[in-house]
């Protein structure tokens, strides 16, 4: 199992017991733990399975019964975009381990960008969102929950599956791919009517900045991804969780605590965001320099959206309100020192 | 030449699931895919390979058989872009399969990448759970199908899981969507 994604599986378990302790009483606990544990189960499965082919059958068997669970969306909505995702992949690795023209490697990077933009859900190829389905049967699910660890995987199994032209394919498409959602998702945040909305096109931007991070190939480069990887689990996640509570008692404040939030949400210092960003800039330095002022210019469209987003999740009480504790208490450690983060991924 | 009729087999059985609607033509043509990929691994993995498959794709159209829309409807009006893109991935299959790779398992290149992709395309096309599930268990099967590409042994278990997977999707109820 590749210790990045052993470690987002750890995280994504803490995150799952969040939601579970902190959720508010009347919450429907069993489905979410039965859905919730599921879920783990898989991305557990897609990261231990000794061979590329077997997690590609688990990302199928996940897919089908995340669809197959219900939700606001119709069955084939919501099956086509893992679908596409497994057969994309399963193309990929036919391209990789046939023998013939090297351009034949090149198409099958195309393939592993692909399926694992489809899996995830991240332009271009957005899975459909209704802003009413539950987060377990949204398409949150894939970005916030399972694509880490398919993105650890799929990454991991690339550097065996590739020759090293088509490796630094793949990392450029990575790296193109990244900025574009990375503009796109910062862009939507800000301006999209919807608040829901709103908080899945960030998820996106934060993805932006994690395949930036992958494709970079230096190593502050994959140490930054792997930041902001956690902190999608770690920090938005269980705050896009406190904002389904809020949206549904229609709350919105300006307190302190929703300006904390903000600025973690934005990636601003002390929390671990900032952490991976100064990695990130550094990476993109050390390779070519102009990304590294790209990537800045486009780390400041988080501000606008960020705020908006603080000031979505309300006011939270009682063991809401311990929970974003210990949630923003996370972050801050991580961001302060996340050498042990980045020691247990061996990076 | 038993792989290259195998091959055309798994091709056929594919195609079928893209022209047919009804549940006769589906459950036959993952019959015949299933057939076509597990006549292809018993000539390079074995027996017990070659039998996970061709049991998971019995199951699967024995299932198919019995729900979904009655009948064969093969090609109904409308379905002539579905036949061009039966024939168009075949040759494209062929084509990258026979022609630009090199190496043995040229049939299973072939079957792998006409059914993966064909089923693919199938699932982007359909809004019917039957027909969805048909191509679910194709997947699996070609999927599994493709680990014979592999450099080192594969072993047992993707042939295992795949049969697993085909045999039991089915099965799954599909729930209709939540009223708004």
């Amino acid at each position: 199992m590749p210790p990045d994604a052993t470690e987002i599986i750890v995280f994504i378990a803490l995150v799952l017991g969040f939601a579970l302790a902190f959720a508010p009483a009347q919450s429907p606990r069993r489905s979410l733990l039965v859905r919730g544990g599921t879920g783990l189960a898989g991305t557990v499965a897609i990261a231990a399975v000794p061979t590329f082919d077997l997690a590609i059958l688990v990302l199928l068997t996940l897919g089908v019964l995340h669809a197959a669970a219900g939700g606001k969306r119709a069955f084939a909505i919501r099956l086509r975009a893992p679908l596409l995702a497994v057969a994309m992949l399963a193309l990929a690795v036919v391209l990789a381990r046939v023998e013939g023209p090297v351009v034949l490697a090149r198409f099958a990077a195309v393939g592993l960008v692909a399926g694992l933009a489809a899996g995830i859900g991240l332009l271009p190829y957005l899975h459909p969102f209704d802003a009413d389905d539950a987060a377990a049967s949204s398409p949150v699910a894939w970005i916030a929950f399972i694509g880490p660890v398919l993105a650890a995987v799929v990454v991991a199994r690339a550097q065996g599956l590739l020759t090293a032209d088509a490796g630094g394919a793949f990392g450029a498409m990575l790296i193109g791919l990244g900025l574009l959602n990375m503009a796109w998702g910062g862009i939507a945040t800000w301006l999209t009517e919807s608040t829901t909305a709103a908080w899945r096109y960030s998820f996106i931007a934060d993805w932006g900045l994690a395949l930036c991070g992958i494709g970079l190939t230096v190593s502050d480069g994959r140490r930054g991804a792997l930041l902001v990887l956690l902190t999608i689990v770690l920090g938005r996640l269980p705050l896009y969780l406190v904002f389904r509570q809020a949206a549904a008692a229609k709350t919105a404040t300006e307190r302190p605590v929703n300006l904390v939030v903000a600025a973690m949400l934005a990636g601003s210092a002390p929390f671990a965001g900032f952490a991976a960003r100064v990695l990130l800039l550094r990476g993109a330095t050390q390779l070519y320099w102009p990304l590294a002022l790209v990537l800045a210019a486009g780390m400041l469209l988080w501000l606008p959206g960020s705020l908006r987003l603080g000031r979505s999740i309300g006011a939270p009480r009682r063991r809401q309100a311990l929970g974003v504790a210990l949630m923003l208490a996370a972050n801050i450690a991580a961001g302060l020192y996340p050498l042990p983060l980045l020691e247990a991924a061996r990076l | 030449m038993v792989e290259a009729a195998a091959a055309f087999v798994a091709w056929l059985g594919v195609s079928m699931i893209v022209l047919a609607d009804g549940r006769r033509g589906l459950g036959l043509g993952v019959a015949l895919a299933g057939l076509g990929l597990a006549a292809i691994v018993f000539q390079g993995h074995g027996l017990v390979a070659a039998a996970a498959l061709a049991v998971g794709a019995a199951i699967a159209a024995a299932r198919r058989l019995v729900s979904g829309s009655a009948g064969w409807q093969i090609m109904p009006p409308g379905s002539t872009p579905r036949l061009v893109l039966c024939i168009g991935a075949g040759l494209l299959a062929l084509w990258i399969g026979f022609g630009i790779t090199t190496g043995t398992g040229a049939a299973l290149r072939f079957a792998v990448m006409s059914v993966v992709g064909l089923a693919g395309a199938r699932v982007l096309a359909s809004d019917d759970p039957a027909v969805l599930l048909t191509a679910v268990a194709l997947l699996a099967l070609a999927i599994a199908a493709a680990a014979g590409l592999s450099h080192s042994a594969p072993g047992m278990w993707p042939y295992v899981a795949a049969g697993l997977i085909a045999a039991a999707v089915g099965w799954l109820p599909v729930r209709t969507p939540d009223a708004a």
